[in-house]
């Protein structure tokens, strides 16, 4: 007999009254810091699953969000601590920004027991649901109507959190994309759909997917609100990422924010990255996000001595993370039949 | 579309009658030729009956434990071709008489090349069954079965447990006078050969005695060099192959006599190589089975043939063609059997040689007195086919090769 | 007083709406009442936010239950045919049943996903499937197929209960069938299957329509003097080998009747697990009655001559016997 348990387990924190969320302001200094820090630490996590998956450590497919760091940063510093994010196979740089610790994550990445999952998820299938991080799919498109279940869920509850779902542009071929903005929009839930247009789905390039080159086009049916921004200009998400959230918590109804921005490394490590021209990849590093921001920031009087010191901090934060993830325990076969069920019976080898 | 009527074919020397144990086919079912319809007891063994053409079996003439003669039509099978129409019309149920004739039909048993492997030894039996069979003692080889294709069922098991437990026995009429007992076909079988062999077989006896020394040293030694649980050698296996390769010295030996010796169509028939019988007693009878090319077997592999075999006949799973084709047996009455006796021939054999019980006896060896194990061996042979000479040196080389040195031991 | 499974069915959800905030009913015309009426009256009740229709977007509205069960929502979503749970798959094979696990038990998905099953005169292939197959190959999975009113009302309350994603399966011939609940009834549990008629000769292992037809071959086979053992599994995963153990080794023969395509379906599983497990019980062979390799035509005549009923039963239990 099982107990009539009425809610999760564990539960992310769902607050009833109005969630602390920044107001759709220009950030402070030390906001802007924080972010460039913030940019650093992805930047510094993508880089190391890229050494230590060439060096063999890294089971499976990690796909790296290198040069898309901007929209991570920028919207997930507009969401509070008990907003629900939902992202894809390529989410490193979303659960870092949601504020998951960086030991824990990258010990996931490596398949270890200390890992948000125990191991039991990997680089595509990150839950963290401590912070609000509440998966990611290796499915394409596979969460979106999860997103959408999890804001009807803060809706149903009274709350006032919001849900955001990343996802890549590729995502908007799959029918489940449809079915959800429509009910979302029926239903007007309080949801962010963040595309990150990197014009490359798998290995071909948007034209070949789709005749619809914005994806904030495929708003205007349903009537939904939807822009399209320079995903790479930290600043620039942030402003609209705000925006969309205050109308989110508003009740306006569900946002489509699409962000224009470039892989700078393959779709996964591993990926020779035959597909791009060398000056299509310098172009590419014009737009790096991090030189954008630093560029900004210099200009307007931020000492690059500061700037260095909080870059050579994140990096820093991030390999010695790395460091004790990869001296960590690996997980313990004789635990593979535990979680398939609540009950413990259940998890036999049969079934 | 023809009808052929299946028959009783005669398996063996001696067969003349059958008794259904059961249909291995139901009417309506496709067979092919070679395949088994019928499983018939014979008085030695159970022998299966196969189909002769591929076809439908329309109607089965035999019902279970009822007997049929050889030559009996058991079936009708209706093939697709056009064949030569069967003299008797079907489908009335008819038992064509064949008194005194001798018809050879090919056996059917593993007649036809694409016959499947017929004559399966193996036991079908539930799980449940075996497990209630081992748990009360009941021995499922001497079991009928009632399930598919003969399987041993829990229902088989319980049944035999019952009779098992009932009181055993039946007690004398109280009428005056003897009791008639009914023979069991292998006891009948036993007489008819027996009588056969003292009407139409001139039979004398030779004997020695036989020094059991190098034999029973020979053995400890193979014994002791191998692992603790493989194949024991028995002294039978050293007398087949004593004897095997005596037969191989003198081929005359190895012959047995065919037709009236009153006419000129008599013949001797030498065989083709060592095929001797070993006299296997059983509870109500005996049985004969025959290892052929006995010469060609070393002491471990004849071991290991002559217990499957003696197992085989005891659990009654001997196939026909391991009753046949012998020229010799061996009669081993065993350490309570007697002294010396005298073996009858078993036609068509010409030879048995019976082996009287291990003694230690007092003997003079080169003028001393010693203690040696011995035994008497007894050579019956049939005098149309080897007179005294040809058999008390062909005794004697067996005794050589009993007391020598030279065995092939693989 | 006596219900008809569709009655006990709204009776069930009805008390459950008002029993835990938290339950929520979502699907293609389920605030109208359903395709089946089951939910009739429960949205004018209970509020349009608690019974809410959805659009024909099968994967979506999974979806849509799945992640509001992870954030606090125990929904129960209605699938309108399991013909059309092939829309759903992805969310329900590779998001929902997958999450405890992925997430190292982080997260549950407390859902039920409410279906109807089976063939019943003229609906044709893709209205009349059996797939329960197909969703007790995934962990993470539960799958119950109820085979009476009675049956269905502990165990759709149960399920609702549990705490892991449950696709609970209806079957389409049981909709009027009529039975009375015992009041306070306790709830079945779910994965214990129950003893539906004592026998000596042969245990008979079913679930859903079909164990209608297994007490109506028993009945015909106790004429003949056969007694029959019927197994109603209630759960199909996990399985409860401990009844089936128990059964078996009493009478020594199986035999499991299902809708489904035989080829591939449960009755394959549960007759590997007992030859496997149940070896030294067995007199017979197990078998399966279950339907042909065909999809279900729609001419009636068609459709009977190919779905198992309870002369298959006899007539399979004969040749078992013999």
């Amino acid at each position: 007999m099982f107990s009539a348990s009425h809610s999760n387990a564990v539960t992310p924190n769902i607050a009833t009254q109005e969630a602390s969320s920044r107001a759709p302001n220009a950030p402070s200094p030390e906001d802007l810091l924080r972010m460039f820090g913030t940019l650093w630490q992805i930047r510094t996590f993508e880089n190391e699953v890229q050494r230590l998956a060439a060096a063999g450590e890294v089971p499976g497919f990690p796909h790296l969000s290198t040069g898309q760091e901007a929209v991570a940063v920028g919207v997930c510093s507009q969401l509070a601590h008990e907003d629900l994010l939902f992202t894809s196979h390529r989410g490193h740089g979303h659960v870092l920004a949601k504020g998951s610790d960086i030991e824990s994550t990258f010990a996931e990445v490596l398949g270890r027991e200390s890992g948000l999952c125990r191991g039991r998820g990997g680089s595509m299938h990150l839950v963290d649901a401590a912070h609000g991080v509440m998966g990611a799919t290796g499915v394409v498109a596979g969460n979106l109507s999860l997103a959408a279940g999890a804001a009807w869920a803060a809706q149903a509850l009274g709350s006032k959190n919001v849900s955001v779902v990343f996802f890549g542009d590729g995502a908007t071929g799959a029918g489940a994309f449809h079915e959800t903005i429509n009910l979302a929009v029926l239903w007007k839930l309080p949801i962010l759909f963040v595309c990150e247009n990197n014009g490359y789905a798998e290995f071909t390039s948007r034209e070949e997917h789709s005749t619809v080159k914005f994806v904030r086009r495929f708003a205007e049916p349903y009537e939904m609100a939807a822009s399209t921004i320079d995903g790479n200009d930290l600043l620039a998400v942030y402003a609209e990422a705000g925006k969309a959230i205050a109308g989110l918590r508003h009740g306006d109804g569900p946002y489509l924010l699409e962000c224009m921005t470039y892989r700078l490394a393959g779709h996964f490590v591993g990926d020779a990255q035959r597909y791009r021209s060398k000056e299509e990849l310098a172009a590419i590093r014009e737009k790096d996000p991090i030189e954008r921001l630093k560029r900004h920031l210099l200009q307007s009087g931020v000492p690059e001595s500061d700037l260095d010191a909080t870059g050579e901090r994140a990096r820093r934060a991030v390999l010695d993370a790395v460091e004790r993830a990869r001296a960590s325990r690996h997980p313990d076969p004789a635990g593979v039949m535990e979680d398939v069920y609540a009950a413990p019976w259940l998890n036999a080898i049969d079934g | 579309m023809a009808l052929v009527a299946q028959e009783i074919p005669k398996v063996g020397l001696v067969m003349e009658n059958g008794r259904l144990v059961r249909w291995l086919k139901n009417v309506g079912d496709p067979v092919r030729q070679g395949e088994p319809l019928l499983e018939l007891e014979t008085e030695k063994t159970v022998i299966e009956i196969a189909a002769t053409v591929t076809g439908t079996l329309v109607q089965a003439l035999l019902e279970v434990d009822q007997e049929a003669r050889v030559g009996d039509q058991v079936a009708w099978v209706e093939t697709g071709e056009m064949l030569i129409p069967p003299a008797a019309t079907p489908p009335i149920a008819s038992r064509t008489k064949t008194d005194g004739e001798q018809r050879i039909t090919p056996p059917a048993v593993g007649s036809s090349p694409d016959a499947e492997p017929s004559s399966d030894t193996r036991i079908r039996s539930s799980p449940v069954a075996r497990r209630f069979s081992a748990q009360h003692g009941v021995d499922l080889s001497s079991l009928v079965g009632t399930g598919p294709r003969g399987r041993v069922q829990l229902d088989d098991v319980r049944r035999a447990v019952e009779a098992q437990s009932a009181k055993p026995g039946r007690a004398f009429s109280a009428a005056a006078g003897p009791v008639a007992q009914e023979l069991s076909s292998m006891r009948r079988a036993v007489a008819r050969a027996m009588t056969l062999s003292n009407a139409t077989v001139p039979q004398f006896m030779v004997a020695r005695a036989v020094d059991w020394t190098s034999v029973q040293a020979l053995r400890s030694e193979i014994h002791a060099s191998r692992p603790a649980d493989s194949q024991r050698l028995s002294v039978n296996d050293f007398l087949l192959q004593a004897v095997a390769l005596a037969l191989v010295d003198f081929p005359a030996m190895n012959a047995t006599f065919s037709g009236d010796p009153a006419t000129p169509e008599a013949r001797i028939l030498r065989a083709s190589g060592a095929h001797i019988g070993l006299v296997v007693a059983l509870e109500h009878g005996l049985l004969v089975p025959v290892i052929h090319d006995v010469d060609k077997l070393g002491l471990l592999e004849l071991a290991r043939r002559r217990s499957d075999c003696v197992l085989r006949a005891a659990t009654g799973r001997l196939k026909q063609e391991e009753l046949e084709g012998g020229t010799f047996s061996i009669s081993n009455l065993g350490p309570r059997g007697p002294d010396r006796f005298t073996a009858m021939i078993n036609p068509p054999q010409s030879a048995i040689l019976a082996v009287g019980r291990q003694r230690d006896c007092v003997v003079a060896i080169n003028g001393i007195i010693q203690m040696r194990p011995m035994s008497d061996l007894s050579l019956t042979v049939d005098h149309r086919v080897a007179d005294g000479q040809l058999a008390s040196d062909f005794l004697a080389k067996i005794v050589e090769i009993l007391e020598g040195t030279t065995w092939h031991t693989a | 007083m006596s219900e008809t499974f569709i009655e006990i069915l709204r009776r069930a959800l009805d008390e459950e709406l008002a029993r835990d905030p938290a339950v929520h009913l979502l699907g293609e015309d389920v605030a109208a009442g359903g395709a089946f009426g089951v939910t009739r009256g429960l949205a004018q009740k209970h509020g349009a936010q608690r019974v809410r229709n959805t659009p024909i977007s099968e994967a979506a509205i999974a979806g849509l239950a799945t992640g509001a069960a992870l954030c606090g929502l125990r929904p129960v979503l209605e699938i309108m045919f399991i013909d059309f749970a092939t829309l759903a798959l992805d969310t329900l094979v590779n998001q929902a049943a997958k999450y405890r696990y992925m997430s190292g038990g982080q997260l549950a998905v407390p859902m039920v996903v409410r279906t109807q099953a089976g063939a019943a005169g003229g609906a044709a292939a893709q209205h009349s499937q059996s797939l329960e197959a197909w969703f007790v190959h995934v962990p993470g999975l539960i799958v119950i197929a109820p085979s009476s009113p009675a049956e269905a009302y502990g165990l759709l309350k149960s399920a609702i209960r549990l705490g892991d994603p449950v696709l609970f399966i209806e079957h389409k011939r049981l909709y009027t069938m009529k039975e009375a609940i015992a009041e306070n009834a306790e709830l079945p549990a779910i994965g214990k299957a129950r003893i539906a008629r004592t026998g000596e000769d042969v245990t008979l292992i079913a679930y859903s329509a079909m164990v209608t037809s297994a007490h109506e071959a028993a009945e015909q086979l106790a004429a003949e003097g056969v007694s029959v053992e019927i197994i109603d599994l209630r759960t199909l995963m996990p399985l409860d080998m401990n009844t089936i153990a128990a059964s078996v080794s009493k009478t020594h023969r199986a035999i499991i009747a299902h809708e489904a395509v035989q080829n591939g379906g449960l009755g394959a599983e549960i007759a590997a697990r007992i030859g496997d497990k149940l070896f030294d019980e067995l007199d017979a062979p197990v078998l399966r009655v279950a339907c042909p390799f065909a999809p279900i035509p729609f001419a009636l005549e068609l459709e009977r001559a190919l779905l198992p009923g309870a002369g298959n039963i006899v007539r399979a239990i004969r040749a078992q016997l013999h």
